[in-house]
């Protein structure tokens, strides 16, 4: 299940982006949409490292996944405001077109899905975790290829959900994209979708059996991505085909 | 990826620009054997207990430090005796 790495890996060097255009996405959320003078290309699924430098020299550093795919001329990152954050709150509330900062990448060759990728592809993600399986699914759909895709996404509220309208659009043109959304804390009058957390019989509901042999990414809180995974294996998926991206404090884990 | 510091680990691939700064082909799909359990996994798959000067990665399957990855004013420390090979 393990693919031998063949190209060697450029440098990554930190390089300036400017900010271009932000999209609000939901009240905790942007989009920042960054052209990269440099940018060598990416896969869907992989991220990058953004560093912040005050005034007195002080740095912060974190990784964010690329929502973008690899089709656009500009990067795309979707930030969601932590309130005790150090460097999402000043990308979501202070960051104005034209902006710079700095960025190296793409990085991390694992969590990664292309068109090029055979079978099924399950994609599981909660909250802002959509970000870089959106990167996936716009591929996809940039490529015009018709891979069964499943889409399952937790969120709090309908409000809170990240590419809503976009999401919508592409699984109704597209009969092998399916799109399953659950609202964990509060649903709109009339919601008929699911209304708790992604569990067991959710999973096996509306999941890819294991005979069909599906490339799974999940993204998002561990406890998703904890709960998830577990099942996933109880339900027959061999633990390789499940990749996995936890939120975390990956920051300043270099220089 | 956010940040979030009740999380208590995170998985390899995060590790992946650390890791990147030593090795030359990609480091997150590159398979990795665990000495104490035998168990092989791509390093992206690892558990990465992550830290300001660093990272711990984990094995899945029986919890050895598989990896140590510190980057200090006086150089990058890459520390592996938990591991049998690393194949890319």
């Amino acid at each position: 299940m393990i693919e031998p790495a063949i190209a060697p890996q450029p440098r990554l060097e930190w390089q300036l982006a400017e900010v271009r255009a932000i999209v609000v996405e939901t009240p905790r959320v942007k989009s920042l949409l960054l052209q990269v003078p440099a940018w060598q290309g990416h896969l869907p699924g992989q991220h990058v490292d953004i560093r912040l430098t005050a005034e007195d020299g002080y740095q912060a550093q974190r990784s964010y996944s690329i929502a973008s795919p690899p089709e656009d001329a500009l990067l795309t990152l979707t930030v969601e405001r932590l309130d005790n954050g150090e460097v999402s709150p000043y990308l979501v509330d202070d960051v104005r077109v034209g902006d710079q900062f700095e960025l190296r990448g793409p990085i991390g060759g694992y969590f990664v899905w292309t068109v090029a990728t055979r079978g099924p592809l399950c994609l599981i993600a909660g909250g802002s975790g959509i970000a870089p399986l959106a990167a996936m699914l716009r591929h996809r759909a940039r490529r015009k290829v018709r891979a069964p895709t499943l889409l399952m996404y937790s969120s709090r509220s309908l409000e809170e959900v990240i590419y809503g309208e976009e999401l919508d659009a592409m699984s109704r043109g597209d009969s092998d994209l399916r799109l399953v959304n659950t609202l964990t804390r509060e649903q709109p009058e009339g919601w008929t979708g699911y209304r708790r957390r992604i569990d067991k019989a959710m999973l096996a509901e509306v999941g890819f059996p294991p005979e069909q042999h599906p490339k799974i990414f999940i993204c998002g809180p561990t406890p998703l991505v904890e709960d998830a995974s577990r099942f996933l294996v109880e339900l027959g998926h061999p633990f390789p085909t499940i990749k996995t991206e936890r939120f975390g404090p990956t920051g300043g884990l270099a220089s | 990826m956010t940040e979030n510091n009740s999380v208590l680990f995170l998985d390899g691939n995060a590790a992946a620009s650390l890791l990147q700064e030593i090795f030359v082909p990609d480091i997150s799909i590159a398979e990795i054997r665990c000495v104490a359990c035998g168990f092989a996994s791509s390093v992206g798959s690892l558990r990465l207990y992550a830290a300001s000067m660093g990272a711990v990665l984990r094995c899945t399957h029986c919890d050895g430090i598989l990896i140590r990855a510190v980057h200090t004013r006086h150089g990058r420390w890459l520390e592996m005796t938990g591991a049998r090979h690393l194949r890319f």
